[in-house]
């Protein structure tokens, strides 16, 4: 099992070294802009509130100069869970139907491990993965936080990290079961990306569309990001919920992987 | 090969639909230890789904299949640990090298394999540092049958194991697979490679259109197939004098030489040969080619 775990971050770590570098160039990036945001203070301040309220809305610019408003309308509402999620997808995607793809699932499934045993250490593998990228982005806040003089409460903001790898593994799972039912990976990952960026899309928007209110119960981003765990804390409620229906939708994926016929070339 | 022990590998009319698409329809047969069984058949007949279905890799749709006494459709993945398997086209991790691919099997199989690998890598010529694809085909292929033999399984099921093969490598894999089979491995052996399949194996099945048409010795396949043999007299003769001879096909006659042929035994028509003055009798025995293409063309031969 160790071995397959191995495997499949040597088989990813070229990805998962651009996507690490990618996420602390866009941490350091936006943290260093802080600093000017800060400065400006009350102005900005001013500034902020001509905006109209549908824009605040739809960017959750929340107390914008303070640390927490910054980084949760510039890192935490929209790029940390949407870099984890195409982490995340990627993994899941390439996980079993990429195995399929490319003719490799007959070698694979046909070791002395069951199919089980097989996609579950795939499913650790990707959890791990977006786990440590999220720990990553919080790790360079956390260092450049007194650099750029931000205030931000480290529990505060791994609470909100916590968030961010919840919404990662939910569209993670997407990507498994869409990997399971299709066996294609180029199809599991667009319907997987596809469905977090409608869905980040009505989140996005339901300040301005009356009609996304009844979606929002049901919308993934809501249960992970509504809790604004950077100003209030850990947001239990959300990451069960996401963790619930991420396990409903791994136990799906392993339980139709085991039944179906794996596809050969 | 001791049809007196119990079968390592045993299947009962295993049928696998895809849908409302043939696959396989009762496929039964069994395969002995120390017993290299051919498996032959035309492309689409059959034969890589009733591999796949008994490596677990896709769901059989009723029947029964057992391999080493335990049920093989039930996913028992631990009864992989017996079995070496080829599959027909051999894809594997290109961005490892030979060697690298073939540890990290060995730690999956938890098997220490570093000998035998070495061992199959130098008879069959392969260098391993190189990645996999760097490798030609043949020298992918003969990755892949040190795959399917390093841990010295019980069972191998062997899907076109020679594809791309050079005949010397040809030879080094039937040593390996000979090897296999003398320390008691039963082997299924699909091939497209009949002279092969008539070198390697003690019994064949056919099968056509998902069903098997035969399981039999080769030996005997080629007693009860058609057999042509030619008559020389010293005189002219003409068909009537063969008229009512059992087990005759065909005959065709141009002066001293009769041309015919006949099914089983050539007893009778040897004895009326005889009674005319034959002189010279020449047999030509069928090939397991000719057989293969008798029965897929016409099904079971009388």
């Amino acid at each position: 099992m160790i071995s397959l775990y191995i495997k499949m971050w040597r088989d990813h770590w070229k990805s998962l070294l651009s996507w690490t570098l990618v996420t602390i160039t866009l941490v350091s990036i936006q943290m260093s802009v802080y600093p000017s945001i800060a400065k400006s203070g009350k102005d900005f301040e001013t500034f902020l509130e001509n905006y109209p309220d549908a824009i605040k809305k739809i960017f959750r610019m929340q107390d914008y100069t303070t640390g927490a408003g910054f980084l949760s309308t510039e890192l935490y509402s929209m790029m940390i869970p949407l870099v984890l999620i195409a982490i995340g997808a990627t993994w899941g995607a390439s996980a079993t139907a990429e195995e399929e793809d490319k003719g490799t699932a007959d070698i694979l499934f046909s070791f002395p491990l069951s199919r089980t045993r097989i996609v579950v250490t795939k499913i650790l593998a990707t959890i791990s993965v977006i786990t440590l990228v999220g720990i990553v982005a919080a790790i360079n806040i956390i260092v450049l936080r007194n650099l750029v003089h931000l205030t931000i409460d480290t529990a505060h903001l791994f609470s909100a990290t916590a968030s961010c790898i919840a919404i990662g593994l939910f569209f993670t799972s997407v990507a498994f079961v869409c990997g399971s039912l299709t066996s294609h990976k180029g199809a599991s990952l667009g319907i997987a990306t596809g469905v977090s960026l409608i869905l980040f899309l009505i989140y996005s928007l339901e300040a301005l569309v009356d009609t996304f209110d009844s979606i929002s119960p049901f919308n993934p981003f809501n249960w992970g990001l509504e809790g604004n765990a950077l100003f209030e804390g850990l947001d239990l409620a959300g990451i069960l919920k996401l963790s619930f229906s991420s396990l409903v939708l791994l136990i799906f994926s392993v339980v139709y992987f085991n039944r179906k016929d794996i596809r050969s070339q | 090969m001791s049809t007196a022990s119990s079968p390592s590998i045993a299947l009962h009319d295993l049928t696998k639909f895809y849908g409302k698409n043939r696959g396989i329809r009762s496929v039964s047969f069994e395969v002995y230890p120390n017993e290299v069984f051919g498996f032959l058949g035309p492309n689409g007949a059959g034969k890589t789904t009733t591999i796949r279905t008994l490596m677990g890799l896709i769901k059989a749709t009723s029947g029964s299949a057992k391999i080493l006494g335990i049920n093989a459709l039930n996913s028992h993945h631990q009864l992989r640990k017996e079995i070496g398997y080829l599959p027909g086209v051999f894809s594997t991790y290109s961005n490892y090298t030979a060697s690298e691919f073939l540890h990290f099997v060995a730690r999956m199989r938890k098997v220490n394999c570093t000998a035998t690998i070495n061992e199959y890598a130098e008879r069959l010529n392969v260098d391993l540092t190189r990645h996999i694809h760097d490798l030609s085909k043949g020298n992918r292929q003969k990755v892949g049958v040190i795959y399917a033999f390093m841990h010295k399984p019980k069972v191998l099921f062997l899907d076109e194991p020679t594809s791309g093969l050079d005949p010397l490598v040809q030879r080094e894999f039937e040593k390996i697979l000979n090897e296999a089979q003398a320390r008691g491995a039963s082997i299924v052996l699909s091939s497209h490679v009949l002279s092969e399949v008539e070198n390697l194996a003690d019994r064949i099945a056919i099968i056509n259109e998902g069903e098997i048409v035969v399981v039999e010795r080769i030996s005997v396949l080629k007693e009860k197939a058609l057999r042509s043999i030619d008559l020389y007299f010293d005189s002219p003769m003409n068909a009537t004098q063969f008229a009512g001879v059992s087990r005759l096909r065909d005959i065709f006659v141009d002066g001293e030489l009769v041309r015919c042929t006949v099914t089983g035994s050539e007893y009778e028509l040897l004895k009326r040969a005889v009674e005319h003055g034959v002189v010279t009798v020449h047999t030509h025995e069928p090939s397991l080619d000719e057989i293969f293409h008798e029965f897929v063309k016409v099904g079971k031969p009388q």
